[in-house]
C-alpha cells in the first residue's frame, strides 16, 4: 500500500470513529495528504527514509509541533500555536512520518481517564461507555480504533501504559532520559517521559528507535548505553506488593497466565517483595504536584494563551489562571504549592524525595537478582465515566501499578494479554532496569507471541460488519 | 493535614483566584490526599541522601555559543496584546 | 544613645558571555525589543534550560577572586514568585549550595585596608525588562511593556555578611567588586548599563548591643552617588526613629532619586515565600579540581595584585587604590613612566592630574598612539629638573596630545628652557627692586605676600623663562640677606 493510500485509509477510519470517540482534537488532513504523496514519490524513486517513512502517527496534544495548536486539552492554551518543534517531532519528521493530528488528554496530562479534558472526554473504542484511560487517552484510542497506525503519548505516572492497557494496545515508557523532553509541555519534570503507543511490540521498537537518543536541549537527557540480555532464559520477578488487595483478581489472573507461559518456556520466575512500593502513590502525589506547581506557573496570560481583563498585572494573572485551569489542575497546583511552602517542605516534599531515593535503591537491589519485573498494568480494566470522579484517591489508585517505574526512572511496557468478563482488554506490565529498553522490548515481544492477543474493539467490528 | 492549612494563603501563593464553592471542594479533596500521604511519616528517612535522576546523571554544560533565536514575529504571535514590539500587560506597579 | 549602622550588600553582576545562561540566544545590547528570545528564555511551554559553561567558569573565577571556597557539588533551584517580567514565574537560582562561600574582598579607605567578608556567590538568570507607561509617574502607570531580550542573561549574585558600617565603605566595596570583575574579564562592569546592580540591607542598633537592629532593604540605587546618599539617608531615618523610641519596620524601601529619600514599597502579602526547590530539569552540577584549575588559569592581575605593584613603586595605599581602579592603560603607563622618572608621587600627580584632566577637557578617551611612556617621562623630568616651568610643561603636554612632538626639542625650539643662570636672574632682580622701591619699603618679613608680587614681576620681565624657585631664593637673599 502506498503511503497516501494508507493515509486515506486511516483518515477514513477517523471520519467515522471520531464522532463516537473524540480522540483527536485536531486532524491534519491537507498537510498529511500532501506529505504522504511526497512519501509516495520517495518510495517510487527508492529513496525511502526508512521504516517510518509515510507512516501516519498521532501526537498527544502536549507535544509541540511548529505552526499547530498545542492546547494540553486546557482552556488556558485554547488559542496557543507553537512556534517550535519538540525534539521528538523533529526526529519523526526526519524519518518521514505523517502526523494525523493531535490527540486528546487529561488537561496538562493530569488524570487517568481523559475526563479532565477541557474539550470533552474521549471514549473507549472497546465500549464507549467506558473511559479510554489517561492521560494519553486520545493517543491510545486512535491506535486501538485504527485512526492512526501509532501514536506518541507521555507518561508521568502511567499515562501511556494505563490507557494502552484500557484500549488493548501496546504502551511503552522508556528509561527516563532516553527520549528528549524538549518540547513536551512539562507536568512533572523528573517523571515525564515520551513514548510510543502501538498495535505491536515491533512497532514500538521501530518508533522508540527513532525518538531515543541524547539531546543537547534537554539537560536530563542521557547518552544511553543499552544493556543486552546474555541468556535466552531470563529471570522474572513477580512483585508481591502488586499482587494483593487493591488489584482485582482479573488483573492478577493475567499475570498468572503469563507466568505459566513463561515457566513452560523454561524462564525462571520468582516472587519478589519491595515493601516501599506501597508508598509509591504517596510519594508521587507529593513530588508530581510540587513540580507541576512550578512548571505551570508560566501560564499567566502575559505572553501567550488566554487572558482575563484586570486593572493590574497580578489581578490579571490571578483571574487568568482561575479561568484557564480546570479543577484537577488547580487541585494539584495547590497541593504542590502547599508541599513546598515554608514550614511544610521537609514534612512533605523533602520527605517524599527521600522515600523516592529509597525506592530507587530498592529497585537497584531487586535488579541484581532478576532481569525483569512482571505485574498487572492496572488494578482493573477500564472503568465507566464518572465512576471515579467523586473521590480523588479512587482515580489516583488506578495508577497504582505504573507509578513505581516513573519514580525509579525505569523502562516499562504494557502489553495486552486478554479480555475481562465484560469484554474489556487486560494487560501485563514488564519493568526493566535502566537502559534495558531494547531487551525489555525483545522480552515483551516474546510474551506477545506466547499470549496471542487477537481481539479488536467492537467499534471496528460493527463498522466492518455493516 | 495541618490545622495551619489555609487555602487562601496557598491560592495566593499559587496566584489562582478561587470562588467560595471551589475553595470548599478543593479543601475537602486536599484533605483526603494529605491524609493519605501522611503514611510517609512512618518511613525512616534519617541520613537518606537525595538522588532523583535514576542514572545519577551529572549536569553537562553547554559551550558558550549563540545560535539563532526565534523570529520576532514567531516570538510575538501568541501575545494577547502587543505594542511596538513589546508584550503589553496591565500595570505591574501597584 | 550611641547608635551604629550595619550594612550588608547584595550585588548582581551581569556576566559578559556570548549567549544567555540557559539558552543559546545571543546577549545583545539593543533598544529593539524581543529580538533575542527563544522558547527557553520566553518561558514557552515545553522549553528546557541547558547551562552555559563559560558562565560557570566565570562564577568560579569570581568566587576565587573573592577568596571563596568552591562548592564541588552544587545544584540549581527554582525561586518561585509571580512577576510579569519573570517568564516562568520562577527564577533559576541557587539556594543551599552556592558556587562560592565564605570569602572576602580587601578594600581601601584612605590609608587603611579593610576586609569585607563575602557570605556567598551564586549563579542565576536575569529577568526581562519592564517599562511602565502612562502619565509618566511610576505610581500611576496605565500599562507595562515587556522586553525579554535581557531575560536569561547570566547573573552572579554576590552577598556580603553584614559587616559594612558606613556608606563610604559600601561605595569602596562596590568599586573593588567592580574592578575585580573587570580585571577578571567576566563582566563589562558598567554601572550605568546595569551590569552591576546592588541592594543594601541596613540596620541601626545601639552601639553596645550584640544584636543587629531591624533589617531594611534598600533598592533602586543606580549609581555610587545614590548608593552613598541612600545609605546615609536610611541610617539617619532609622536613627531618628530609634531615638524617638519608635521601632523600625522590616520592609523593602525604594531610593527616590528625585526626592533624595527612601520610600516604603507596598509589597504583595505573602510574596516572600519563594518555595525554593531543586530544579528537576537540571541534574547536580559537579565543579571538580580540573574545572577549578582551568578557571584559575584565566585569573591574572587582580586589583589586589595591582595595588601591591603600585605600592612597591612608592605610592601610598590610597594612590595605589586610585590607580588600580582606573583604566588599564593608565595603570600600565604609570608603571612604565615611573621607571624613568624615579619619582612616584610626581608621576602619579602628573598622570592623574594633568594628563587625565587635559584628556577630559579635550574629550579624548584614548591616548594618541605617539604618546608613550618615554615622552611622558621625558616631559616629567623636564619640569622636575627645573628645565621648564610647570606651566610650560602643561603647554607641552597639550601640544603633545595634539601632534607627535619630542617634548625636549619642542621646549628648546620654542624657547621654553628656563634659565637657572644666577647672574642673569640677579640682574633682573636688581632692576625689579629698583623699580619697586615703594613696595620694598613696605615688606616686613620673607613670608610677606608682596614677595610673591615681586617674584611675579621678575618672571614677567624674563618672559617666563626663569625658574620661579631660583628667583625667590635670590630675591630674598637680596632683600633680607
Ligand atoms: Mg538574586
Ligand atoms: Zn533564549
Amino acid at each position: 500500500m502506498k503511503p497516501s493510500e494508507l493515509f486515506e485509509q486511516v483518515y477514513e477510519t477517523a471520519s467515522y470513529t471520531e464522532s463516537v470517540l473524540h480522540a483527536h482534537l485536531e486532524l491534519f488532513y491537507d498537510e498529511g495528504l500532501k506529505l504522504s504523496k511526497e512519501s509516495d514519490k520517495r518510495y517510487t524513486k527508492n529513496e525511502s527514509l526508512g521504516l517510518l517513512d509515510g507512516i501516519p502517527i498521532a501526537i498527544k496534544d502536549n507535544i509541540n509541533i511548529y505552526g499547530y495548536k498545542t492546547t494540553c486539552s486546557s482552556k488556558m492554551l485554547s488559542n496557543y500555536v507553537s512556534p517550535y518543534d519538540a525534539t521528538v517531532v523533529t526526529s519523526l519528521k526526519k524519518a518521514g512520518t505523517i502526523f494525523t493530528g493531535k490527540t486528546n488528554l487529561d488537561e496538562f496530562a493530569m488524570g487517568s481517564s481523559t475526563e479532565n479534558s477541557a474539550y470533552g472526554p474521549t471514549k473507549n473504542p472497546w465500549n464507549p461507555d467506558f473511559v479510554p484511560g489517561g492521560s494519553s487517552g486520545g493517543s491510545a484510542a486512535v491506535v486501538s480504533a485504527g485512526s492512526a497506525v501509532a501514536s506518541l503519548g507521555s507518561d508521568t505516572g502511567g499515562s501511556i501504559r494505563q490507557p494502552a492497557s484500557f484500549c488493548g494496545v501496546v504502551g511503552f515508557k522508556p528509561t527516563y532520559g532516553t527520549v528528549s523532553r524538549y518540547g513536551l509541555i512539562a507536568f512533572a519534570s523528573s517523571l515525564d517521559q515520551i513514548g510510543p503507543i502501538t498495535n505491536t511490540v515491533d512497532d514500538t521498537r521501530i518508533i522508540f528507535n527513532e525518538i531515543q537518543g541524547y539531546d543537547s536541549k534537554d539537560a536530563t537527557s542521557i547518552t544511553p548505553e543499552y544493556t543486552k540480555l546474555e541468556n535466552k532464559k531470563v529471570k522474572v520477578g513477580i512483585l508481591k506488593e502488586l499482587m494483593q488487595e487493591g488489584v482485582s483478581n482479573e488483573s492478577q489472573n493475567e499475570v498468572n497466565k503469563v507466568v505459566n507461559l513463561l515457566k513452560e518456556k523454561g524462564h525462571d520466575v520468582t516472587e519478589i517483595s519491595l515493601p516501599l512500593t506501597e508508598m509509591a502513590l504517596s510519594v508521587y502525589y507529593l513530588i508530581a504536584p510540587a513540580e507541576c506547581s512550578a512548571n505551570l506557573s508560566r501560564f499567566d496570560g502575559v505572553r501567550y494563551g488566554i487572558r482575563e481583563d484586570a486593572s493590574t498585572s497580578y489581578e490579571m494573572m490571578n483571574k487568568t489562571r482561575s479561568v484557564g485551569f480546570g479543577e484537577e489542575v488547580k487541585k494539584r497546583i495547590l497541593l504542590g504549592t502547599y508541599a513546598l511552602s515554608a514550614g511544610y517542605f521537609d514534612e512533605y516534599y523533602g520527605r517524599a524525595l527521600k522515600v523516592r531515593s529509597k525506592i530507587i535503591t530498592d529497585f537497584k537491589t531487586a535488579f541484581d537478582k532478576v532481569d525483569f519485573i512482571l505485574s498487572p498494568t492496572t488494578p482493573t480494566p477500564a472503568f465507566g465515566f464518572g465512576e471515579k470522579t467523586k473521590n480523588p484517591l479512587e482515580m489516583y489508585l488506578s495508577d497504582l501499578c505504573t507509578i513505581p517505574a516513573n519514580l525509579a526512572g525505569l523502562p516499562a511496557i504494557s502489553i495486552p494479554t486478554g479480555l475481562s468478563e465484560n469484554n474489556l482488554p487486560l494487560s501485563v506490565q514488564i519493568m526493566g532496569k535502566p537502559c534495558s529498553d531494547y531487551s525489555l522490548i525483545d522480552f515483551a515481544e516474546s510474551i506477545e507471541e506466547m499470549v496471542e492477543f487477537n481481539f479488536s474493539p467492537n467499534l471496528l467490528k460493527e463498522n466492518n460488519e455493516s | 493535614m495541618s490545622e495551619n492549612f489555609n487555602i487562601d494563603d496557598i491560592s495566593n501563593l499559587a496566584s489562582i483566584e478561587l470562588s467560595e464553592d471551589e475553595k470548599a471542594k478543593l479543601q475537602k479533596d486536599l484533605q483526603i490526599i494529605l491524609e493519605h500521604v501522611d503514611a510517609l511519616k512512618n518511613i525512616d528517612v534519617k541520613d537518606q541522601k537525595i538522588d532523583i535522576h535514576p542514572l545519577s546523571k551529572v549536569l553537562e554544560l553547554r559551550k558558550d555559543e549563540s545560535k539563532e533565536s526565534l523570529k520576532h514575529e514567531d516570538a510575538m504571535m501568541n501575545s494577547p496584546e502587543t505594542k511596538d514590539g513589546h508584550f503589553v500587560v496591565p500595570p505591574s506597579i501597584e | 544613645m550611641n547608635l551604629k549602622a550595619t550594612i550588608g550588600m547584595e550585588t548582581h553582576v551581569e556576566l559578559d558571555t556570548k549567549s544567555k545562561m540557559f539558552c543559546s540566544c545571543e546577549v545583545v545590547e539593543t533598544d529593539e525589543p524581543n529580538i533575542s528570545v527563544c522558547p527557553t528564555c520566553l518561558g514557552l511551554p515545553g522549553a528546557l534550560p541547558v547551562p552555559n559553561k563559560t558562565a560557570i567558569e566565570y562564577i568560579v573565577m569570581l568566587s576565587l577572586g573573592a577568596n571563596c571556597n568552591i562548592t564541588n557539588e552544587g545544584m540549581f533551584h527554582r525561586k518561585n514568585y509571580f512577576y510579569p517580567d519573570l517568564p516562568k514565574n520562577y527564577q533559576i537560582s541557587q539556594f543551599d549550595f552556592p558556587v562560592g562561600v565564605n570569602g572576602f574582598l580587601e578594600i581601601v579607605l584612605d590609608e587603611e585596608l579593610h576586609s569585607v567578608e563575602i557570605e556567598r556567590v551564586h549563579m542565576e538568570e536575569d529577568t526581562g525588562k519592564s517599562v511602565h507607561i502612562g502619565s509618566g509617574r511610576i505610581d500611576s502607570a496605565t500599562s507595562t511593556l515587556l522586553d525579554f531580550n535581557r531575560s536569561g542573561i547570566p547573573l552572579v549574585e554576590v552577598v556580603t555578611k553584614p559587616v559594612i558600617s558606613t556608606s563610604k565603605m559600601a561605595v569602596a566595596y562596590i568599586e573593588e567588586l567592580r574592578q575585580l570583575v573587570i580585571d577578571l574579564g567576566i563582566s563589562k562592569g558598567k554601572l550605568e548599563k546595569g551590569n552591576l546592580r546592588f541592594d543594601a540591607n541596613i540596620s541601626v542598633a545601639n552601639e553596645d548591643s550584640n544584636e543587629l537592629g531591624t533589617k531594611v532593604e534598600i533598592k533602586n540605587m543606580n549609581s555610587l552617588k545614590s548608593l552613598e546618599k541612600a545609605i546615609d539617608y536610611e541610617i539617619m531615618r532609622q536613627s531618628k526613629q530609634i531615638e524617638k523610641g519608635e521601632s523600625v519596620i522590616q520592609e523593602t524601601r525604594h531610593w527616590d532619586e528625585n526626592k533624595q529619600v527612601t520610600i516604603s514599597m507596598r509589597t504583595k502579602e505573602g510574596s516572600a515565600d519563594y518555595r525554593y526547590f531543586s530544579d528537576p530539569d537540571l541534574p547536580n552540577m559537579i565543579i571538580d579540581e580540573e574545572f577549578i584549575n582551568n578557571s584559575k588559569k584565566n585569573i591574572q592581575n587582580l586589583p589586589l595584585d595591582k595595588r601591591k605593584t603600585l605600592k612597591e613603586s612608592g605610592l601610598s595605599l590610597s594612590d595605589s587604590n586610585y590607580l588600580d581602579k582606573g583604566d588599564k592603560w593608565l595603570y600600565d603607563l604609570y608603571l612604565s613612566t615611573v621607571e624613568n622618572t624615579k619619582d612616584s608621587k610626581s608621576t602619579f600627580n602628573f598622570l592623574t592630574g594633568e594628563l587625565q584632566g587635559q584628556m577630559r577637557k579635550a574629550e579624548i578617551d584614548e591616548l594618541p598612539d605617539w604618546v608613550d611612556s618615554e615622552k611622558i617621562s621625558n616631559l616629567i623630568n623636564l619640569f622636575e629638573t627645573n628645565e621648564v616651568s610647570f606651566t610650560s610643561a602643561k603647554d607641552i603636554l597639550a601640544k603633545l596630545l595634539g601632534e607627535d612632538i619630542d617634548p625636549k626639542s619642542y621646549a628648546t625650539d620654542n624657547n621654553l628652557i628656563q634659565s637657572s643662570d644666577d647672574e642673569e636672574i640677579k640682574t633682573l632682580v636688581t632692576s625689579v627692586i629698583n623699580e619697586n622701591q615703594d613696595i620694598v619699603e613696605r615688606l616686613e618679613d620673607p613670608e610677606d605676600k608682596l614677595v610673591g608680587f615681586l617674584v611675579g614681576q621678575v618672571m614677567k620681565s624674563s618672559v617666563n623663562k626663569v625658574n620661579p624657585g631660583s628667583v625667590k631664593d635670590i630675591l630674598l637673599k637680596e632683600l633680607f640677606g
